[in-house]
């Protein structure tokens, strides 16, 4: 799906002046409009990675904030370039970290914000903030707005279906002097989220400044240090925030996967005999396959006894622990890194999953679900083919951060999924310190 | 330790589409129908979080309640549920609103749109509505019109309707009333539900004819020699009869029921997975069928009505005898009938549609019954070899089923027939939804796909035209048979199928 530009060029205001210019406008320009009666967007879009690769000459601009496939290209050649490891995910910080060190002083048209997705223009948003900071920490702040009211055929009868763009860019002073304006922005009526498209070790103030209840939070645990991510993601659920992340809808196929294979009642009995879980990631990065392992858990019932760290195996160091089940049986844990050849886009993307369940009396179930066939080969070792084994190749979802996106906004939840909930301070439990 | 009742791990999976926010507005809102199916699967739907937060019900009747009262009415009829799941229902009952509105007024229809303004600042709800006629369905154009004049339809991206059955009473009066309702708003807007298309195993007729590439080949008169599609009910007229006794099976069950499946059984496959495409199959495979004796309609159909049935000790009433039903009553409770659909695939199959009440079991499927082996090589256990047969299952035990002929066992070579069987609940375990929920959902979604069209509406009940006018003209030209209750209906049912050398299935 192509994105789209907004249809009228932005307009450059000097900051104190757009609220004033926003309220005229609805009230003249389009008159008899008060804009759609939808929601409020507020993302967060540093577009590191974007930048550097655009600044040392790797990418053409302009700069969008999008991923495209010519970005994802860059970025892999860029990761050996730098002498990472070819498991660093061409969105880990590090990637976009590593470029900064390097020369360059290539610049291109900055469009971050004037892109919207056809999936989220579809939902009409009221008013949609960018918040674009940019590498040269010193620039000042310029604001761009834009008014937009679909085509007669895309909005049907209504007037009220206009929206407008709002776009604060700068260094990251000129973006925290720029919160000031922000409040006041945010229709107070109509629902609001925040995307948190970026790391989320960056930047603390800001994201405290936006994201606050009751606005919805958008975030990707797979971005930033393991703690960091759980701990926010764990914080912000038990303040009763609607927190939705990014990491944790990329799990879906995993999830609906491991239950298929349980959905016949004939094998639902084995669930209460599991006595090992193995989940292998790529890299180092740890939370996908703990959120995983911790919906399992909490499905199942199982209670946390320990976790601990694992010895490394030279792509980092894996995590293990000890779970009691109901009936007071321990269930074994290991989640360990695995080297790949071509890394996913996202940090910690799941390789494989292994499930050993021993039901008294009857001839094991070994479960086992992986990425890709090469990923099932390191899981299959170990004697599980005296078991009886279910094998399923997860299929790989192909959806873009904004098909997400616009599926939350679609469905526009104000609380925290509660599968989420549930999981989300179990990962970060089995996080060792 | 017993085996554990569902499956842990598809808890909260099933929210694959989530509804966008929105209005749903039911007429009628003081009926049978919005307590018995509408709240409910609504209410299902919210606990599946597939509702969004900017959501919100208007119902409206005549009657004079408070929103309050709408919502301590709705609690109490789903009283159960209710106490299994009060937290939920008590953040569901906020959704609920109620409006008295009598649709034939229209300073009523003009309050409502301030009303439902009111509601969209208040839940955000995007001026996104769907309008729910649960009402008589005389009133179902004069509705589609006081919204219309009220200016609730005019933008076909927010607005839909929502349709009941019947959908008019013949083709005369269903072709009167699809020129009203697409004169107040665009056909994309008009959900007319069946909701035997919300149940699952129907909507699988669908994936296992076009998912699969094993069945393609041999769907067609070259391998098919007949298809039976029944749908069978045990319970009387129950308190229907004052509607049962100007409808009767034909119209309560054939025209959309039975032609829904004989529509999804036959079609053509779609280019794609859209509803239009889908629709067009649909009512172009309906176009292509006929009775199979247009010119002498009582040759091909045969109508019945129960009698006393049941023991001694649990007698039934005959239809006659039951309250409401006039004691010389002609409407059938059975009927039965032959069609063949003139197009390629389907030349000179005979398609075997039946349907009644006070049958010996409840149970809807289609069962296809292919050619016979050419050559008969082996003897047969049961004299000659049974002809293979896929069966369909539509309700009760969901799923699907193969005859064929195997090897018996023995030092001979005599085949007998066995039953390879897929079952629904085996598979996966979990109950489906209420048909009503997912039709609900897809309303909600404006996914048209379950949803019958105007030109499928005036197909189906072009198709029967013959039989409707025979009924009016003359009656007795095409006469009730009695059948005893508990019976699979009258005798001459039998003979529509013995000039073949066929029998019908009993299941």
């Amino acid at each position: 799906m192509a994105p789209q530009l907004t249809l009228q060029a932005p307009l450059e205001l000097p900051p104190d002046q757009v609220p004033a210019y926003l309220e005229t406008l609805w009230s003249q320009g389009l008159k008899g409009s008060t804009g759609a009666a939808t929601f409020s967007l507020v993302v967060w879009e540093p577009s590191w990675l974007q930048q550097q690769l655009v600044r040392t000459g790797r990418l053409d601009g302009p700069i969008s904030g999008l991923l495209s496939e010519e970005l994802l290209e860059a970025a892999r050649s860029a990761v050996t370039d730098c002498g990472l490891p070819p498991s660093t995910a061409p969105s880990a910080p590090e990637l976009a970290w590593a470029l900064g060190q390097q020369e360059g002083h290539h610049s291109a048209p900055d469009l971050r914000g004037q892109f919207v997705d056809r999936a989220i223009s579809a939902h009409r948003p009221r008013r949609l903030i960018t918040l674009a900071p940019t590498l040269t920490a010193d620039t000042p702040l310029e604001t761009l707005v834009a008014a937009y009211c679909p085509l007669p055929e895309e909005r049907g009868s209504g007037e009220d279906a206009c929206g407008d763009v709002v776009v604060l860019r700068g260094g990251m002073g000129a973006i925290q002097q720029g919160l000031a304006i922000l409040q006041p922005l945010i229709e107070p009526d109509l629902p609001c989220w925040v995307w948190w498209n970026g790391s989320l070790d960056e930047s603390p103030e800001v994201l405290e400044a936006l994201a606050t209840p009751p606005r919805r939070l958008v975030l990707d645990s797979s971005i930033g240090s393991p703690r960091r991510c759980l701990d926010q993601l764990v914080e912000r659920i038990a303040t009763g925030q609607a927190v939705n992340d990014l990491n944790w809808l990329r799990l879906r196929s995993w999830r609906e996967s491991l239950a298929m294979v349980f959905d016949p009642p004939s094998r639902q009995g084995a669930l209460q005999h599991v006595v090992q879980l193995d989940i292998d990631v790529e890299g180092h990065h740890p939370v996908k396959g703990l959120l995983l392992a911790a919906w399992i858990a909490d499905r199942l019932g199982w209670h946390l006894e320990t976790s601990y760290q694992l010895p490394t195996n030279g792509d980092g160091e894996g995590i293990g622990a000890e779970f009691q089940r109901g009936d007071g049986e321990s269930v074994q844990f290991r989640l360990m890194p695995v080297p790949v050849g071509l890394a996913k886009t996202h940090p910690g993307a799941l390789v494989g999953l292994r499930l050993i369940c021993a039901p008294h009396g009857q001839a094991p179930l070994c479960v086992i679900l992986c990425s890709e066939s090469g990923g099932c080969m390191r899981l299959e070792a170990g004697g599980v083919a005296s078991m009886e084994l279910a094998e399923e190749v997860v299929p790989m979802p192909n959806e873009s951060e904004e098909m997400e996106l616009a599926r939350l906004l679609g469905g526009g939840h104000d609380t925290t999924n509660p599968l989420l909930a549930a999981a989300a301070p179990l990962a970060a439990k089995l996080l060792p310190e | 330790m017993g085996a554990t009742l569902t499956n842990p791990l598809r808890v909260g999976l099933r929210q694959e589409r989530v509804i966008p926010p929105q209005c749903l507005v039911i007429f009628g809102a003081s009926g049978d129908l919005t307590h018995r199916k509408l709240i409910p699967a609504l209410f299902e739907l919210f606990r599946q979080r597939r509702l969004p937060s900017e959501f919100a019900v208007l119902g409206c009747a005549r009657r004079p309640w408070s929103d309050e009262e709408f919502r301590s009415r709705m609690a109490e009829a789903l009283a159960p549920e209710v106490k299994r799941h009060q937290s939920a229902w008590d953040q569901f009952a906020a959704c609920l609103f109620y409006e008295p509105v009598d649709l034939q007024q229209p300073a009523d229809a003009v309050r409502l749109g301030t009303r439902l303004e009111a509601i969209d600042k208040l839940k955000a709800t995007r001026g996104n509505r769907t309008f729910y006629l649960s009402v008589s369905p005389a009133f179902y154009g004069s509705g589609c019109r006081s919204l219309a004049a009220a200016g609730l339809l005019k933008d076909p991206s927010r607005s839909r309707v929502v349709i009941e059955k019947p959908f008019g009473t013949d083709y005369a009066s269903a072709e009167q009333l699809n020129r009203v309702v697409q004169s107040c708003g665009q056909e994309q807007q008009i959900f007319r539900i069946d909701h035997y298309l919300g149940k699952e195993t129907v909507q699988n007729i669908l994936v296992l004819r076009f998912a699969n590439t094993i069945f393609e080949p041999i769907w067609n008169r070259n391998y098919i020699a007949n298809v039976q599609i029944t749908a069978a009910e045990t319970v009387g007229v129950e308190e229907r009869a004052g509607y049962y006794e100007s409808s009767g099976a034909l119209r309560d069950m054939v025209q959309n029921h039975l032609t829904q499946m004989l529509a999804l059984t036959t079609m053509e496959a779609p280019g794609r997975f859209d509803p239009e495409a889908i629709r067009n199959e649909k009512a172009k495979v309906l176009q292509a069928a006929r009775l199979a004796n247009e010119e002498e309609p009582w040759k091909c159909c045969v109508r019945g009505q129960y009698s006393q049935g049941g023991s001694r000790v649990n007698p039934v009433a005959g239809y006659r005898q039951e309250p409401g039903v006039n004691a010389n009553s002609t409407t059938e409770t059975y009927v039965a009938m032959k069609l063949f659909i003139d197009n390629w695939r389907w030349q000179g199959v005979p398609f075997y549609l039946r349907t009644g009440k006070r049958l010996p079991k409840r149970l809807s499927e289609v069962v296809l019954t292919f050619h016979e082996a050419p050559v008969h090589l082996f003897d047969a256990a049961g004299g000659s070899p049974t002809a293979n047969q896929l069966i369909l299952r539509i309700q009760p035990d969901e799923g699907a089923g193969f005859v064929f002929e195997v090897k018996a066992p023995g030092s001979g070579m005599r085949s007998r027939p066995v039953d390879m069987h897929f079952s629904y609940d085996e598979s996966f375990g979990e109950p489906s939804d209420e048909g009503y929920v997912r039709l609900l959902a897809d309303a909600m979604l404006g996914d048209p796909t379950l949803f019958t069209r105007s030109d499928e509406v005036e197909a189906a009940w072009r198709l029967y035209t013959p039989l409707l006018e025979l009924i009016e003209d003359a009656p007795w030209q095409l006469p009730i048979h009695p059948y005893e209750a508990g019976t699979w209906g009258p005798g001459a049912a039998d003979n529509l199928l013995a000039e073949e050398g066929l029998m019908w299935r009993r299941p």
